[in-house]
């Protein structure tokens, strides 16, 4: 959890890591927003009876007037459950605090019954959570009403009994049978041992407080601390729904030792120091994101709103980037965690870092009061003090000394500055030299930031100078943090370049002699481009300088080729071009009457073979007789069918059904071709032996 | 000792089919709902901070299982199934997770066809950069290095480093970032990224401006830095060929409540903008990738010769036929009707021998009528839908074209 709550405040605060100071902001006006927000449910009503006691809190805390009408429906709830007899004690303790915020109707008769109820549960619990309901529910009837009688005779007693669940690191157990010991159950109990304090009818024993005090110095020792002096309450038991972690820890502690301060006699010595920790903890997570965070934070900050003894004040400013060239003033607020006004102090700025270095400068200047906007206003930025980064120091003093015993400053809050201002460029020039001579061969002013738009031409023997100089308001010479020159090649391949500085001068030779292996040997056109930018620098520019044409000797075959440079990503998308498929161009054909002639003319031989079997006298008189012109017609048939069998198989049959049909087809005609034939036969053998 | 063995064997059964319906698939378009998300942590307080990006997730049906990722009881599939759909890695200084999930776990996760959700951060663990990295996407790998930009910054009193950009150079694309326009800026505060540009998956969603470079904001330059320009990519998102969608961002403060509800104004720019864009933006993207949008499927792909119904089981050269399909988007809760017009179908074998763009009647119903060539084949109906942001459509039905004379009955 370490590592990981790390992670929270680095991406919650979002503080550089190097930087070990950051600014807190009290609780404001988007608090508020994002409470109402978070907190309007739908039909007007919460789960449970601790929701909305959560949500009214709150609400109460942020002073959001507009409360959502849950008053009815969480008053009716409180109601039925305090008048029931059969209560849970947890339902008892949270609908009583919703009471003591509602104020609803309640009869007082039903007060002395939750009274004695409590009482008795408290005679019997052995459990933390028993004792921490029965004593809050007293106290809280004790706010409620004046007519029960809630103290307890035997202090002493529950006090030692409570107590005797702590562990010896100040933390405690939920009861004797649960070995684990949590921060949050600390917390409740310390609430319930200032609860015992003050309902006791007599003095606790002294040695008592004293042991305590001791406990809470001891869970002080286990704080988790932070660089930036941020002071949080590690939890190792986190349940499976995540509600219980540091915030819950943390906001438990800080309700146990507020409400311990409130009511104990003595000073309880807190550290001031860890408390302010723990209120930066409470703030730095800025605006959370559920119900219950929200209300943890808010309760806790509450809480520390009012500590009696170490009431954290919070150094703000509203802004930390200055402006040299606008005057910006250095302004800086200080108020309690919500945001209220703080005691009669001043504010002194004690000490200036450079940020990065050691260095420090003594200032020891008072900041001069604005009562009017309540900040404290540095008229004007220490001379010493240029474009830059620094760290500042500053010390709060109270005017009335007494105030230092009741709140907790921190000692000295130091506040990263970031001071810009517009820095002045001029003898900016471009040329290009002959490389073994050194002399100029072109050399063109620039404008910057600026337009220009030269045109320069080079080849590899010759080297590009491009030069300038930076300096800040006050005179100094500026060295930015990005001073890059980008040559960019026609086809997409960009070379960087640091322009570095040089004593007062910021210059940058190119040899493209010594160059030409990194550019790929690619001649032609090269864009040039200048960015100057740096985080104090106001008018940081990216320019275009024009472009020069480089002349570069062929590529020889072992040199390295230039990267595949990323397509464009529209281009891969989008409709292809439509295909339309080209037809064969039917053959040429003679005219009809032409194809019918020759068809006339290749039939004609069929009529002269029909003309000579006339003219021979052919004739179907050896035709069988009687029975068996049945076979020989049959035959004949059949053989008709296999011709227009095989016309079908043209037109329509494929090859599978005509070969079937064939099939029995031929065994027909094999049968009837036979009877005919054996016939055939047998009367030509009749006529030869006749 | 038979009897007790069937007994537990049965409960055994009994507890599998209990279970069945707990088990997620991938967004498939038959069950497209139901879908859970383990969102893997540094911290439980990520959930407080970050919870309107949660609630969005959630008011829009997703179930979202939290856990730290070093949690040991971290599992994604059992049994040889997956249990979530998705998965949001919020963890950027993870070494490694717990349990039994590994980086080969999470890139098999998406081989099956899961969405992925990676924020990277400044100082972001090997691991995360590694699943990054085999997605396409490799972060800077100077580990101090930001994004910087000095004349691209979102103007704030108290951060006076330029690493909060305010950056709008959005992809162009409606399925990706919806329909309505993108008005105020997106802030970004973290780690640069580039894309291989072989890999034609990825996608740039949010590029850096052509000022922007990565590096440490603390120490001096005395090289070039490795990313520069509008090279460096902020979001990033990538649709494998499975159609597994990932995002990847390199920034998580980008999905945080404090970015979300944070105003915006770009240096040089005089709009001011109340509330910074990156809800919209991301709120937007997640719909993408867990394929509220951008999901498509084409059914009843039908042909036949023109004046009939029936699909004929061979064409002769010369036929005029009619083809038609039906393309729908899912919505997140519904198939709608796809309406475009540039929908093409080819009549492909070996190379398309017709290339047409389909009509539509704007009801996801799309058709055309061709001639089939004269050219005697085994032919194929081919739809190939790549479009940006789209998954891809692509669907062949097979038909034989015969000629009109017997001889070719033989082949």
């Amino acid at each position: 959890m370490d590592r990981n709550l790390g992670i929270l405040v680095a991406a919650l605060l979002l503080v550089a890591s190097t930087c070990e100071s950051a600014i807190f902001n009290p609780v404001s006006e988007s608090h508020r927003s994002a409470a109402s927000e978070l907190l309007s449910s739908a039909d007007g009503s919460f789960g449970s009876l601790e929701e909305t006691y959560e949500a009214l809190k709150t609400f109460e805390v942020l002073g959001i007037e507009k409360k959502p009408d849950i008053r009815t429906s969480a008053c009716v709830s409180a109601v039925k459950i305090l008048s029931s007899t059969s209560s849970a004690l947890k339902d008892l303790f949270h609908a009583l605090r919703v009471n003591g915020v509602l104020k609803c109707e309640l009869n007082d008769q039903a007060f002395p019954g939750i009274g004695s109820k409590l009482k008795d549960s408290l005679n019997g619990a052995s459990s933390l959570l028993d004792f921490y309901y029965s004593i809050g529910g007293l106290i809280l009837i004790k706010d409620q009403t004046s007519e029960v009688d809630v103290h307890i005779s035997d202090a002493d007693r529950i006090f030692r009994s409570i107590k005797a669940l702590s562990q010896s690191d100040g933390r405690w157990r939920l009861n004797s049978n649960n070995p684990e010991s949590s921060n949050d159950a600390a917390g409740i109990a310390l609430e319930a041992l200032s609860g015992v304090i003050s309902l006791a009818s007599s003095e606790i024993d002294s040695s008592l407080i004293a042991t305590l005090k001791n406990d809470i110095s001891k869970l002080f020792d286990g704080v988790e601390k932070y660089d930036d002096g941020t002071c949080y309450f590690d939890e190792k038991l986190v349940d499976a729904h995540g509600h219980k972690g540091p915030l819950s820890a943390s906001a438990s502690i800080v309700r146990g030792i507020t409400a311990l301060a409130a009511v104990s006699s003595e000073n309880l010595n807190l550290p001031g120091e860890k408390v302010l920790g723990l209120a930066k903890f409470f703030l730095g997570i800025g605006i959370p994101g559920s119900a219950k965070d929200l209300y943890y934070q808010i309760d806790a900050l509450s809480c520390l709103e009012s500590i009696r003894g170490s009431v954290p004040l919070i150094l703000s400013l509203p802004a930390t980037v200055l402006s040299v060239t606008k005057k910006d003033q250095l302004k800086v607020k200080v108020s309690t965690v919500l945001g209220s006004a703080a005691p009669p102090l001043s504010v002194k700025l004690m000490q200036i870092f450079v940020s990065g270095s050691k260095d420090a400068s003594v200032i020891d200047q008072k900041l001069k009061f604005d009562p009017e906007n309540s900040v404290h206003v540095l008229e004007t930025l220490p001379t010493n003090v240029d474009v830059g980064n620094y760290i500042f120091s500053f010390e709060i003093i109270f005017d009335e000394p007494e105030h230092k015993n009741k709140y907790a400053t921190g000692g000295r809050t130091r506040v990263p500055i970031h001071v810009t201002g517009v820095i002045k460029i001029d003898s900016a020039e471009i040329a290009i030299l002959e490389n073994d001579l050194g002399s100029v061969e072109t050399q063109k002013k620039l404008d910057l930031p600026g337009e220009s738009a030269v045109a320069l031409s080079a080849n590899h023997l010759q080297k590009l100078r491009l030069s300038f100089r930076l300096t800040t308001p006050s005179g100094q010479v500026f060295k930015p943090h990005q001073a890059f020159l980008k040559l960019k090649h026609d086809s997409g391949v960009e070379h960087i370049f640091v322009v570095a500085n040089s004593g007062k001068k910021f210059e940058i030779i190119l040899d493209f002699l010594g160059l030409v292996d990194k550019f790929f040997y690619l001649s032609g056109t090269y864009d040039l481009q200048l960015t100057v930018g740096d985080s104090v620098m106001e008018n940081s520019f990216l320019q275009p300088l024009g472009h020069i044409e480089l002349d570069l000797p062929e590529a020889p075959e072992k040199a390295a080729r230039p990267p595949p440079q990323p397509v464009d990503m529209y281009s891969r998308y989008g409709p292809k071009a439509e295909i339309s498929h080209i037809f064969r161009v039917p053959e040429k054909r003679p005219p009809r009457e032409l194809s019918l002639a020759f068809f006339g003319l290749v039939i004609l031989p069929f009529f002269g073979f029909l003309a000579g079997l006339f003219h021979l006298r052919a004739n179907l008189k050896n035709f069988p007789k009687s029975i068996h012109a049945t076979f020989a017609i049959l035959f004949h048939l059949g053989i008709a069918a296999v011709l227009s069998l095989y016309a079908l198989f043209w037109f329509k049959l494929d090859l599978f059904t005509t070969l079937k049909t064939l099939g029995l087809l031929g065994i027909f005609l094999m049968f009837v071709g036979h009877k005919t034939l054996s016939h055939l036969a047998s009367t030509s053998a009749k006529l030869k032996t006749t | 000792m038979a009897a007790p063995k069937s007994v537990a064997v049965f409960f055994a059964v009994l507890n599998l089919i209990s279970l069945l319906p707990f088990i997620a698939f991938s967004f498939s378009p038959d069950q497209p709902t139901d879908r859970k998300i383990l969102v893997l942590l540094d911290d439980l307080s990520l959930k407080s901070s970050h919870s309107i990006f949660f609630n969005t997730l959630q008011s829009r049906g997703f179930d979202l299982d939290f856990k730290l990722a070093d949690d040991p009881s971290i599992a994604v599939k059992r049994y040889g199934q997956y249990l979530y759909d998705g998965l949001v890695l919020f963890s950027p200084s993870a070494d490694r997770f717990g349990g039994s999930l590994n980086i080969e776990g999470v890139l098999d996760f998406v081989d099956s066809g899961h969405d992925l959700i990676l924020a990277g951060d400044s100082n972001a663990s090997d691991l995360i950069r590694n699943i990054a990295a085999e997605c396409g996407v490799e972060f800077d790998e100077d580990t101090s290095a930001m994004v910087i930009d000095h004349a691209g910054y979102a103007v704030s009193e108290t951060e006076g480093d330029h690493t909060l950009i305010a950056s709008d150079e959005f992809i162009q694309s409606d399925v990706i970032l919806g329909s309505k326009k993108l008005e105020a800026p997106v802030l970004f505060k973290g780690i640069g990224h580039s894309l291989n540009p072989e890999n034609s998956l990825v996608l740039k969603v949010l590029s850096a401006s052509s000022s922007a470079y990565s590096a440490n904001p603390t120490s001096k330059l005395s090289n070039p830095p490795s990313l520069t320009g509008t090279s460096i990519s902020l979001v990033s998102v990538v649709q494998a060929r499975n159609n597994a969608r990932i995002m990847i961002s390199g920034s998580l403060g980008l999905f945080s409540n404090r970015l979300f509800r944070s105003g915006v104004q770009k240096i040089g720019s005089l709009n001011k903008y109340e509330k910074s864009g990156n809800e919209q933006f991301v709120t937007e993207l997640s719909k993408w990738i867990f394929h509220e949008r951008g999901h498509l499927k084409a059914v009843h792909l039908k042909h036949n010769k023109i004046g009939e119904t029936e699909e004929p089981s061979i064409y002769r050269i010369n036929d005029d036929l009619e083809f038609s399909v039906e393309i729908f988007e899912w919505s997140g809760t519904s198939w709608v009707p796809y309406v475009a017009n540039d929908v093409q179908v080819q009549f492909y074998m070996m190379s398309p021998y017709v290339l047409k763009t389909l009509s539509t009647n704007q009801k996801g119903l799309y058709h055309t009528s061709f001639k089939v060539p004269d050219v005697y084949g085994v032919f194929q109906f081919k739809i190939e839908y790549q479009r940006l942001g789209y998954t891809t459509l692509s669907l062949s039905k097979q038909v034989n074209i015969h000629s009109c004379v017997s001889f070719h009955k033989f082949c």
